[in-house]
């Protein structure tokens, strides 16, 4: 990162706060309901790897690493479904794919000229669906060259606070009532529900939401390996495809 | 649920490899950024796939879940997640709403039913 005191750049005119004051702000953005329910739903994943005999550091420690709450689900439901190291990679790179377009679709909101490929690449590696849909929402009113330590602040705030609800729920589930621990296992499933019920923009994506979930019983009892994948490709291929169809009868 | 292969060195193992698994596309999507048309179709059906797929994990959890949430019976695992899906419309789209209210049916449920 740049150090402020260096910078003469033309870009700083107009930003009064240093770096660290603007991350600060971020962090402090973090802290917001969206961010809340995410922690909620780390907690509930923390919950989820003590059922499936994770140790609480190893727990942990994939949160502060891999930052996204689906893969890291896809990856501990995998492997307790008795898939191998090979399957449930796979499975979760599939799961990452939407990182991709969210990546594409917030970096020009957050770099300025002195952005460099080295600090695009820091900034990626926290897109996740919070931090895109919060970074989104936020960095857009801010002076250009305070963006990038905004989101900065705001994502670590996301992940440690995030890391520690995976910390903290993996220590509880042990501890908990039955009732209330069971409850913490389902935190995550329906986070990830109503999430991508309202990420979903289009019919298309509408329509794979659905097909994903009558899908997956179908293809658990024909394949519990490759479940997800296969539901993945037939599922979003079929949504693609009437998608296609119904955009085409609209447009003649 | 085999949890034989779950010792901590191939669990550490396995985090590595879907950090880079992940990291993947957050790396294209740096080095994509400047080019890709983010209205072209085959990003439109590459963000179906992954939802399809996010969908089936979400249906796979509920319906076979390999841990404690098994202890709920199906019916009330079904319900818990209704009454999540119309308090998330009730309180327009809102997630904090939609799991609070999954939450509250589920433990509400598992409590009276005694298990």
């Amino acid at each position: 990162m740049t150090d402020p005191n260096h910078d003469e750049s033309p870009e700083r005119a107009g930003a009064e706060r240093s770096d660290l004051a603007w991350a600060w702000a971020g962090a402090k953005g973090g802290l917001s309901t969206p961010g809340i329910v995410l922690f909620g739903s780390f907690f509930g994943f923390g919950a989820m790897t003590h059922d499936f005999g994770w140790p609480l550091w190893i727990a942990t420690f994939s949160t502060l690493l891999v930052w996204a709450a689906p893969a890291q689900v896809v990856l501990a439901g995998a492997l307790a479904s008795g898939a191998g190291l090979a399957a449930a990679t796979l499975a979760v790179s599939v799961s990452g794919v939407r990182l991709l377009p969210m990546v594409v679709s917030i970096l020009p909101v957050l770099r300025s000229e002195r952005t460099t490929f080295a600090g695009r690449l820091f900034a990626a590696h926290y897109v996740a669906v919070t931090a895109w849909f919060e970074g989104l929402r936020l960095t857009p009113m801010l002076p250009r060259p305070a963006r990038m330590p905004f989101f900065i602040g705001l994502s670590n705030m996301l992940t440690f606070g995030s890391a520690l609800a995976t910390a903290a729920g993996h220590a509880a589930a042990g501890l908990l009532p039955p009732a209330l621990s069971i409850g913490l296992l389902a935190l995550s499933p329906l986070y990830f529900l109503l999430s991508l019920e309202r990420s979903s923009r289009t019919l298309g994506e509408r329509l794979a939401l659905g097909f994903g979930l009558v899908l997956a019983p179908l293809f658990t009892m024909l394949t519990p390996k490759f479940d997800l994948l296969l539901v993945g490709l037939v599922g979003g291929t079929a949504a693609f495809a009437i998608e296609r169809v119904a955009g085409r009868k609209r447009a003649s | 649920m085999s949890h034989a292969a779950l010792d901590p060195a191939t669990l550490l193992l396995a985090v590595v490899l879907a950090f880079l698994a992940n990291d993947l596309w957050r790396v294209l999507g740096v080095l994509f950024s400047a080019r890709i048309d983010e209205d072209s179709g085959l990003f439109a059906w590459v963000r179906m796939v992954a939802t399809a797929l996010v969908a089936a994990l979400v249906a796979k959890l509920l319906l076979y879940p390999a841990g404690e949430l098994a202890l709920a019976p199906l019916w009330l695992r079904l319900a818990a997640v209704s009454c999540g899906v119309v308090g998330y419309a009730v309180a327009r789209r809102s997630l904090a709403a939609g799991i609070l209210a999954g939450e509250i049916a589920l433990i509400g449920g598992v409590w009276a039913l005694g298990a």
